[in-house]
């Protein structure tokens, strides 16, 4: 058996969109190829424009949208091979997701400890974790700064974003697989929490856990990732060591993106916010966009 | 009967936009016999002044977008207003909008105040094309035929960076940030007074959340609208926010300018808050807060941070300090400062 643990190969998407008229082809995602090694597990970045295919990307690895062309292998399966809902759970055990919004991945009727109970009794036979259910997910939640005491009884609409994507986050720990798919798992929750859970996929990584981790938040890719991957229009625009490619970048897109952040100080802040005057209200004008 | 009471800033010669003045709202939820009250918002008392962009940080489940959700008059139960009164300039003598009636809660909502909400990416309607969301919401509000509506609107969404093809499509055929941004616009496109905003450009790449901003900042000085901003990005407090406001557990616990708040932090909280961020080309490691979050159905006792603050003292965990003024604007709430020369 091959040494990938992922191996994206050529891969492209294309939706349509539109109304009967004015129905048009998107490419989200355009031929991109790369590998994450069984031997080295990493911490992959992804960043890139909004709406450039990164969940896009993200749904075909995890098998929620299937490629226009190119092929995608997991731990030696390829996933155009997946039909049964045996194979679905076999990929599910070893490709965890933690999505954008964590409001989407819990049904709303259903209390938080059940979600973690039922996540924990699905994937236990398969890996033979000593039993102790509550102590496992007890365990997990406090990796994430919660606790089973805080969640039980809970519905996901009673938790605020943050905590409930730290939630999201420890549902996908208790499954023990081999690769997080993490699609802007921090996006919602404070900068001091935001250190505390890329810290833990630091730890996470050291126990062989290799994580996708797409982001907006340059400083935490810097501070958290072991190689990076820029897309922009679908495509793989620069890619290397996540510190090298965010000090030095080469690609124009990537210096703009670096040098766009705006940085917690107050050299230049006011400076760095062009304002954009809206036109008086009440007139259409027209587009100044190229 | 609520007009008269006194805010904590300096008053001026304009009323502000909005003021909160000692806000508490708990979720209160009673399941098999056994109580529970989370105190989520407690006691909060600020204001925002015209045509200021007034930015809140803090702590992930301190009740941010509780207190939003208030002023909002969003309040859907278990959540309620247990005490404190919300004014704004241009709906007073009610005490917020949750005890207004229908008709001026009509009126007021997209012309004068707006709500983008936290997932705002998900609050648009799956059924419908993004047009018809519009249509149905802001096009009343506007006027004109409807090609200038569709004129305007074509201008507006350019300057989020949107193209205009997003117009017929269903929400799930955009990216998150396209939909962040789709939210954005119909909130703004009215332009009104007020608008309240739970993290707007947290699925944006940073380009384009910058050309957000500075259409937020544009209708902010042509205007003079105001703006209530949450978000966790520092780095957009830093460059957009005038004052700042920094939460923890139910409490707002320092408050400032914005230069203020970044050069001379005093509460441990908000110093560590600013003291944890990353950057490129920074290796140092650091690490998040220790200890627990508070759980807010049972507080602590005191200053509801002793238990993970490095100063705490004594009186730390017995008595809830007060928020006082230590220099003009900045007012912070803890023992280590001036606690006995304002009390
Ligand atoms: N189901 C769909 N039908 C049609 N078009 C789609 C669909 N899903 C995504 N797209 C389009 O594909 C493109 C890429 O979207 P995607 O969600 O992958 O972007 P993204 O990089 O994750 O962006 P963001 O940073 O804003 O989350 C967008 O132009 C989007 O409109
Ligand atoms: N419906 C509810 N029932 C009970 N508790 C709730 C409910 N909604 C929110 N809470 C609690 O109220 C507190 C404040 O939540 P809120 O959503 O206001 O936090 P926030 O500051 O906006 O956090 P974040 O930054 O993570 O969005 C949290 O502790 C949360 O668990
Ligand atoms: S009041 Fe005491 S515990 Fe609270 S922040 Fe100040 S020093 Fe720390
Ligand atoms: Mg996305
Ligand atoms: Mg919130």
């Amino acid at each position: 058996m091959s040494d990938l643990l992922l191996d994206v190969c050529h891969v492209s998407k294309i939706f349509s969109r539109g109304g009967l008229l004015s129905r048009q082809r998107i490419t989200a995602v355009d031929d991109v190829s790369f590998q994450i090694d069984k031997r080295r597990p990493e911490i992959l970045a992804v960043i890139g424009e909004s709406g450039s295919g990164k969940t896009t990307l993200c749904r075909m690895i995890l098998n929620l949208e299937l490629p226009t062309t190119g092929r995608l292998v997991f731990d030696g399966v390829d996933l155009a091979t997946i039909r049964t809902a045996a194979d679905r759970m076999m990929l599910r055990q070893g490709v965890q997701p933690i999505f954008q919004n964590p409001f989407d991945s819990f049904n709303p009727m259903k209390r938080l400890e059940r979600y973690l109970f039922l996540t924990q009794r699905r994937f236990l036979a398969a890996t033979q974790q000593p039993a102790s259910s509550k102590a496992a997910i007890d365990d997990a939640l406090h990796q994430v700064g919660l606790s089973l005491k805080e969640v039980s009884h809970r519905y996901p609409h009673e938790l605020s974003g943050g905590q409930l994507q730290r939630v999201a986050i420890a549902r996908a720990l208790l499954a023990r697989p081999k690769l997080i798919v993490a699609d802007e798992p921090v996006s919602m929750v404070d900068a001091s929490l935001r250190l505390s859970i890329v810290n833990l996929f630091r730890t996470v990584r050291d126990l062989g856990i290799s994580i996708i981790y797409v982001t907006h938040d340059l400083a935490t890719a810097y501070y958290i990732s072991d190689r990076i991957l820029v897309i922009r229009n679908g495509s793989i625009v620069e890619s290397g060591d996540a510190k090298a490619v965010l000090k030095y970048p080469q690609h124009p897109y990537c210096r703009q993106l670096r040098d766009a952040v705006l940085l917690p100080d107050l050299a230049n802040a006011a400076a760095d916010v062009p304002i954009s005057m809206t036109g008086v209200k009440g007139t259409g004008e027209p587009d100044r966009r190229p | 009967m609520h007009a008269q009471a006194v805010p904590d800033v300096p008053s001026e010669a304009v009323p502000p936009m909005l003021s909160v003045r000692d806000l508490r709202t708990y979720y209160r939820a009673n399941r098999l016999g056994i109580k529970r009250e989370v105190k989520a918002v407690d006691g909060i008392s600020l204001t925002v002044r015209r045509g200021e962009i007034y930015g809140l940080a803090g702590e992930s489940g301190s009740g941010k977008s509780t207190l939003l959700n208030c002023v909002a008059g969003a309040i859907r139960p278990p959540m309620e207003i247990v005490g404190g009164d919300i004014d704004f300039a241009f709906l007073s003598g009610y005490g917020g909008l949750h005890r207004a009636p229908p008709a001026e809660v009509a009126r007021v909502r997209w012309r004068h105040l707006s709500y983008i909400m936290q997932g705002s990416m998900n609050v648009l309607n799956p059924l419908r094309r993004l047009r018809s969301v519009f249509v149905d919401f802001a096009y009343p509000h506007v006027g004109g035929t409807r090609q200038q509506f569709e004129r305007q609107l074509h201008a507006h969404l350019a300057r989020l960076n949107l193209d205009r093809s997003v117009l017929s499509a269903y929400p799930h055929e955009l990216s998150g940030g396209m939909r962040q941004r789709a939210t954005v616009a119909l909130a703004t496109v009215c332009r009104p007074d007020l608008i309240i905003a739970d993290e707007p450009t947290t699925a944006l790449d940073v380009l384009v959340q910058k050309e957000v901003l500075g259409m937020i900042r544009g209708i902010q000085r042509e205007m003079g609208s105001s703006v209530l901003l949450v978000t966790h990005d520092m780095g957009v407090h830093a460059h957009v926010s005038d004052r700042l406001g920094i939460m923890y557990a139910g409490h707002l616990v320092e408050e400032a300018g914005t230069a203020e708040i970044f050069r001379n932090p005093l509460h441990p909280y908000t110093k560590h808050l600013i003291s944890s961020l990353p950057r490129i080309g920074d290796d140092a490691p650091r690490c998040g807060l220790g200890g627990a979050p508070p759980n807010l159905a049972d507080p602590p006792l005191g200053c509801r941070f002793h238990p993970r603050c490095p100063l705490a003292m004594k009186v730390c965990s017995g008595e809830a300090p007060a928020m006082l003024e230590t220099a003009p604007g900045h007012r912070v709430a803890c023992f280590a400062y001036n606690q006995s020369g304002g009390a």
